[in-house]
C-alpha cells in the first residue's frame, strides 16, 4: 500500500466461452499488502476471474495491467514468472506423481553431471517433507508416496505448502480451507494474514463470508459474471454482505442500512 | 431459403457432402469417359456400399465415444463362416448362423469392454488379432468357394445380385442408411447413443443405461460388418484369409471424413456412407488414371488428415458464430 | 514389511506383475520344452526380435505416457528401413543412418505438430500418417530392389548398426539395452521425465504450473519417430533387404508390449523394465509356440487373447493395490 499504483488492474473484462459469457465488464484492482476477499454465489465467476490472473484464460475483451505493464499474453508460465502463485480447487496435483515430484513440478531442482540435468531428489524430498509436515501430513507418509493415496485434507496441505514455499508477489487462494479441520482452517487464515503483512497481495475466494470478513481489508462480490460490490471490510458487516449475495445483488448496501 | 441453406451448412456431415459433390464433378471433368461410365459407377457404388456398412457401424460406435478396431476381422470371419457353413446348413441356414456369429463377436467385444472395464481401443485391437487368428485357424489358409447351385440360390441372389442394373449391395446400404439414420435421429436408442457419447455421466444421471446403450452400438456395428461380409461373398464367393484386413481403418477414416468426432456425441451415418464413397471413388479414379495402387493408401491418409482439420475448423467456427 | 507397505511398493511398481508372470512363464517354457526354449541359439534369436520390437515399444511408451497414442510407428519403421537400405550403397552406412533417422524424426515431428498445434485426436492423425507412409513404402519398393550388396555388409558401421554380431548376439540387442538405460534415466531422473509423467497424469495441472504441455507432447512424438526410425535401421541392417510390408502390424505389437508391461493407456504411468519384460514375454511366447510345433496360424489368436488377459490382469491388480490404501 506504499505504491500509489495498484499492483493488478483489470479493466472492463469480458470473458466469453462460445455462447456463454462468464464475465461481464468487470473492473477491479488489487494492491500489494492487501487481503481481498472475492466472494459470491456459485457460478458467479470468481474462479474464472482468477484464472485470467493465473494465465489459464485470456479475456475476450478488456485489459489487465500488472505493476503498470499491460499484459498481452496469458499463460501460466508468465503468471508464475510475474510472481503469481495459485491454490486452485480442481487443478494442482497429479495423482500419479509423488508428493515431492508434485511439489517441485515445473521448477525441478537439478544437479548437473556431465552437463546433463539430473533431478536433485535429496533436496526435493527434504524440502517438500518439511514444508508439508507443517501443514498436517501424517507421520507415516513420506515425500515419495503418491499423492493418490492421500486424504482430501492432506492434498490441500500440499497445495497450500507449495504456494507458501514459492510465494512471490501474489497468492491467490481458491477455497483454501476445503477439506480442512477447524484447527487447520485457522492456521490457513492466520497464514493468509501473515502473507499480507509480508507485503504480498492475497486474493481469497471463499463461501465463508464470516471467515473472510474478519481477516480481509476489502471484499469484492461477483454475481452472474458482474462485479456488484467492492467495499472495504471495515465499512460493512458480514451480515450485510451475506444479504447482498442472498438477494443476488438486487439489494445494495445503501438499502441495507436504511 | 437463406435460412435453409445456413441450416444445411451446419450439418455435421456438410463437409463430406460438399466434398463428395466436388469430387464427383472434378472426376467427371477430368475423366468423363472413364468416370461417367456405367460400369465404373456401378463398381464404385458397389464397393462404397461394402465399405459403407462398416463405416456406418463404426460411426455409431464413435458417436457413443468408443472405438471398434475389429470390424475388418468380423467382416472377414463372418464371410468365411457363411461360405463354410453353406455346405452343411444350406444357404439360408448359413446366413442366419453367420449373422448370429456376427452378433456374438460384437457381444464379446461389448462384454469384455463393459464388464472388464477396459479401454475399447485395447480390447478391439486384441479382438482384431483374435478374430483374424480364428480365420487363419479355421480355413487353414485354404480358399473356399461356392458351388453352382449355391450361387444361384435366391438368398445369394438377393444379396449379391442386381436390381435394375444396380448392385444389390447398394440397395441394401441405402436401405440400412435410412433405417440407421432414423434410429439415430428419431428414436430413444439414438438419443441415448448421442447422450452417452456426449456426456456419459449426465446421461447416467438421467437414467440412461450407459452399458446397454454402448453394447447396442457394438452389436449393431458387428452386425453391419457381418452383413457386409456376407454380401461380399454372395457377390464374389471366394474366401481368402486376408479378407477385410485394414478395412476397419478405412471404416474409421470414412466415418471421420463423414463428420464423426472422436470425442463422441456427434456424428452422422449419412456422412459415414458418403465418406466411404469418397474413399472408394478416389481409389477407383486413381487406379483408372494409371496411378500405382500404393498411392491410394497415401491419398487416404492425406484426405483423412485434411478432413479432420476441416471438420475441426468447421465446428469451431460454428461454435463462435452462434454466439 | 507390513501389508500396507507391500501394497505401496506394488502401487508404484506395476511392472512387478509382468516380471512375476515372466518368471513363471519362463520356468514353464523351459520345463515343457525340455530346455529347448532356453538353448543359447534360441535365446539369441528371441533377444534379436526383442531388440527391435523393444525399441518400438519404448518409442510407443513415450507417446502413451503423455496421454496420446501413435499407431504410425510401424510405417515409420518401414520407411526408415527402406530409406537406409536405399541409401547405403550410394552414401555409405553412416550418412544413410543420419538421413534415415532424420526421416523417422520428421514423421514423429509431423505427428506431434498436427496433434499438438491443431488439437486433433492422435489416433486419427497417426492413422493418417500410417496410411501416408505405408503407401509411400509400397510405392517406392514396387519394382525396386532394396538389398545391400555384399561389399557393404562388411562395413564396420553397417555391422554396428544391426548388420553383425557382438558376443554372439546381434548388435541391436546392445543398442536396445543402452536405449532402455538412457530412457530410464530421462524418464525418472530428469526434469523432462517428471513433466512428461505430469502431462499424462493431469495435463491441466501441468499447464497450471507453467509447463508447456504442447512442447512436452511434441517432444514425445518426435522422440517416438526417431526411435522407431532407428529400430527400422537396425532391422534393415539385420535383414539386408526390405520390402513394402516392413513394419506392418508392428505398432499393434508395440502397444501390446506396453500394455503387458503395465503402462497406463490413459497416460502418466510407465515402467521401462515393464516395457522390456512385456516385449520379451511377447517374443518368448511366440518362440515357445514355434518350438512346440504350434502352427503359425494360431499366433494371431493367441496374441489377441494375451493382450486382453494382460489388460484385465493389470486392471484387477490395480484395483487390488488401491483398495485399503
Amino acid at each position: 500500500m506504499s505504491d500509489t499504483r495498484p499492483l493488478i488492474e483489470m479493466k472492463n473484462i469480458d470473458l466469453i466461452f462460445g455462447t456463454f459469457q462468464a464475465l461481464k465488464d468487470v473492473s477491479v484492482s488489487f494492491d500489494s499488502g492487501e487481503l481481498v476477499g472475492l466472494v459470491g454465489d456459485n457460478g458467479a465467476g470468481k474462479t474464472t476471474l482468477i484464472r485470467i490472473l493465473c494465465g489459464m484464460h485470456a479475456p475476450t475483451n478488456g485489459e489487465v495491467y500488472f505493476d503498470g505493464q499491460k499484459i498481452n499474453r496469458f499463460n501460466p508460465r508468465l503468471a508464475i514468472d510475474l510472481g503469481i502463485e495459485t491454490i486452485q480447487q480442481a487443478v494442482g496435483l497429479c495423482n500419479n506423481l509423488s508428493i515431492a515430484r508434485n511439489f517441485y513440478l515445473g521448477r525441478e531442482p537439478v544437479k548437473r553431471r556431465f552437463g546433463l540435468p539430473f533431478l536433485d531428489f535429496e533436496k526435493m524430498r527434504k524440502k517438500s517433507e518439511s514444508v508439508i509436515r507443517e501443514f498436517g501430513l501424517r507421520e507415516n507418509v513420506s515425500a515419495d508416496d503418491e499423492v493418490e493415496i492421500l486424504s482430501g485434507g492432506e492434498r490441500q496441505s500440499i497445495k497450500i505448502g507449495h504456494a507458501v514455499e514459492f510465494k512471490n508477489r501474489v497468492i491467490i487462494m481458491d477455497e483454501p480451507t476445503n477439506h480442512l479441520s477447524v484447527r487447520e482452517r485457522e492456521h490457513v487464515n492466520r497464514l493468509a494474514v501473515q502473507l499480507k503483512e509480508q507485503g504480498l497481495l492475497v486474493i481469497y475466494i471463499t463461501h465463508a463470508i464470516n471467515q473472510v470478513h474478519g481477516i480481509s481489508d476489502r471484499i469484492v462480490i461477483l454475481e452472474n459474471g458482474e462485479k456488484i460490490t467492492d467495499i472495504k471490510s471495515r465499512d460493512c458487516t458480514a451480515e450485510e454482505l451475506i444479504n447482498i449475495i442472498r438477494h443476488g445483488g438486487r439489494v445494495g448496501l445503501a438499502e441495507n442500512r436504511g | 431459403m437463406r435460412g435453409a441453406i445456413k441450416r444445411f451448412s451446419k450439418r455435421q456431415d456438410f463437409g463430406a457432402i460438399a466434398s463428395a459433390g466436388i469430387i464427383f464433378i472434378v472426376f467427371s471433368v477430368i475423366d468423363p469417359s472413364g468416370w461417367l461410365s456405367l460400369s465404373t459407377l456401378a463398381n464404385v457404388s458397389h464397393f462404397s456400399a461394402i465399405l459403407g456398412f462398416l463405416a456406418m457401424g463404426e460411426a455409431l460406435v464413435l458417436i457413443s465415444k468408443e472405438i471398434d478396431l475389429s470390424l475388418g476381422s468380423i467382416y472377414g470371419l463372418v464371410g468365411v463362416a457363411f461360405i463354410t457353413l453353406a455346405e452343411s446348413l444350406g444357404i439360408v441356414g448359413a446366413f442366419f448362423a453367420a449373422m448370429v456369429l456376427a452378433l456374438l463377436l460384437g457381444g464379446i467385444n461389448a462384454f469384455i469392454i463393459m464388464r472388464g472395464n477396459l479401454p475399447s481401443m485395447i480390447v478391439t485391437l486384441s479382438t482384431l488379432f483374435a478374430y483374424r487368428g480364428i480365420i487363419y485357424v479355421w480355413t487353414g489358409g485354404t480358399i473356399k468357394s461356392f458351388s453352382e447351385a449355391a450361387r444361384a440360390h435366391w438368398l445369394t441372389r438377393l444379396f449379391g445380385g442386381e436390381f435394375f442394373g444396380i448392385e444389390n449391395a447398394v440397395v441394401w446400404a441405402v436401405l440400412l442408411l435410412f433405417i440407421l439414420n432414423t434410429i439415430l435421429q428419431r428414436t430413444r436408442t439414438g438419443n441415448h447413443l448421442l447422450a452417452v457419447g456426449g456426456d456419459a455421466e449426465s446421461a447416467l444421471s438421467h437414467g440412461v443405461n450407459v452399458v446397454r446403450t454402448k453394447s447396442k452400438a457394438y452389436l449393431l456395428a458387428a452386425g453391419l460388418a457381418g452383413l457386409s461380409g456376407i454380401i461380399t461373398l454372395c457377390d464374389k464367393p471366394q474366401t481368402h484369409v486376408t479378407l477385410g484386413t485394414l478395412m476397419e481403418l478405412e471404416a474409421i477414416a470414412s466415418a471421420v471424413i463423414g463428420g464423426c468426432i472422436l470425442t463422441g456425441g456427434r456424428g452422422s451415418v449419412i456422412g459415414a456412407l458418403i465418406g466411404a464413397f469418397i474413399i472408394t471413388s478416389v481409389r477407383y479414379e486413381l487406379i483408372a488414371l494409371g496411378a500405382p495402387s500404393a498411392w491410394f493408401i497415401t491419398f487416404v491418409g492425406i484426405v483423412l488428415i485434411v478432413a479432420v482439420l476441416f471438420n475441426q475448423a468447421l465446428s469451431r467456427w460454428l461454435l463462435r458464430s452462434s454466439a | 514389511m507390513t501389508a500396507s507397505s507391500y501394497k505401496q511398493f506394488f502401487r508404484q511398481h506395476h511392472e512387478i506383475l509382468v516380471v512375476g508372470v515372466a518368471i513363471v512363464l519362463v520356468a514353464l517354457f523351459v520345463t515343457i520344452s525340455r530346455g529347448m526354449w532356453a538353448s543359447p541359439y534360441n535365446l539369441a534369436s528371441i533377444l534379436q526380435v526383442t531388440a527391435t520390437l523393444g525399441i518400438m515399444a519404448l518409442a510407443e511408451s513415450l507417446v502413451i505416457t503423455s496421454g496420446e497414442i501413435d499407431i504410425s510407428v510401424g510405417s515409420t519403421f518401414g520407411f526408415s528401413a527402406i530409406t537406409y537400405l536405399g541409401l547405403v550403397p550410394h552414401l555409405g552406412s553412416a550418412a544413410a543412418l543420419i538421413i534415415a533417422l532424420a526421416a523417422g524424426f520428421g514423421i514423429g515431428a509431423l505427428n506431434g505438430f498436427l496433434v499438438v498445434w491443431f488439437r486433433l485426436p492422435s489416433l486419427i492423425i497417426t492413422l493418417g500418417t500410417l496410411l501416408i507412409f505405408q503407401g509411400l513404402c509400397i510405392a517406392v519398393t514396387a519394382g525396386f530392389s532394396f538389398s545391400i550388396p555384399w561389399a557393404h555388409r562388411k562395413n564396420f558401421v553397417y555391422q554396428v548398426l544391426g548388420g553383425g554380431n557382438f558376443l554372439g548376439v546381434n548388435t541391436a540387442v546392445f543398442w536396445m539395452l543402452g536405449l532402455f538405460i538412457l530412457f530410464q534415466m530421462i524418464l525418472f531422473a530428469m526434469p523432462y521425465g517428471n513433466r512428461l509423467l505430469a502431462v499424462g497424469g493431469s495435463s491441466q495441472t501441468a499447464h497450471s504450473r507453467g509447463i508447456s504441455v504442447k512442447r512436452v507432447k511434441f517432444a514425445a512424438f518426435a522422440l517416438c519417430g526417431l526411435l522407431a526410425g532407428f529400430a527400422g535401421v537396425l532391422e534393415a541392417g539385420k535383414l539386408g533387404f526390405a520390402d513394402g510390408s516392413m513394419g506392418r502390424l508392428m505398432e499393434l505389437q508395440a502397444i501390446a508390449a506396453c500394455v503387458l508391461g503395465g503402462c497406463a493407456l490413459a497416460g502418466g504411468r510407465v515402467s521401462i523394465l515393464g516395457v522390456l519384460m512385456g516385449t520379451f514375454l511377447l517374443c518368448g511366447i511366440q518362440s515357445f509356440l514355434v518350438i512346440m510345433g504350434v502352427q503359425p496360424q494360431w499366433f494371431m489368436l493367441v496374441l489377441g487373447i494375451i493382450v486382453v488377459s494382460a489388460a484385465r490382469a493389470d486392471r484387477v491388480f490395480r484395483d487390488w493395490v488401491l483398495r485399503g490404501a
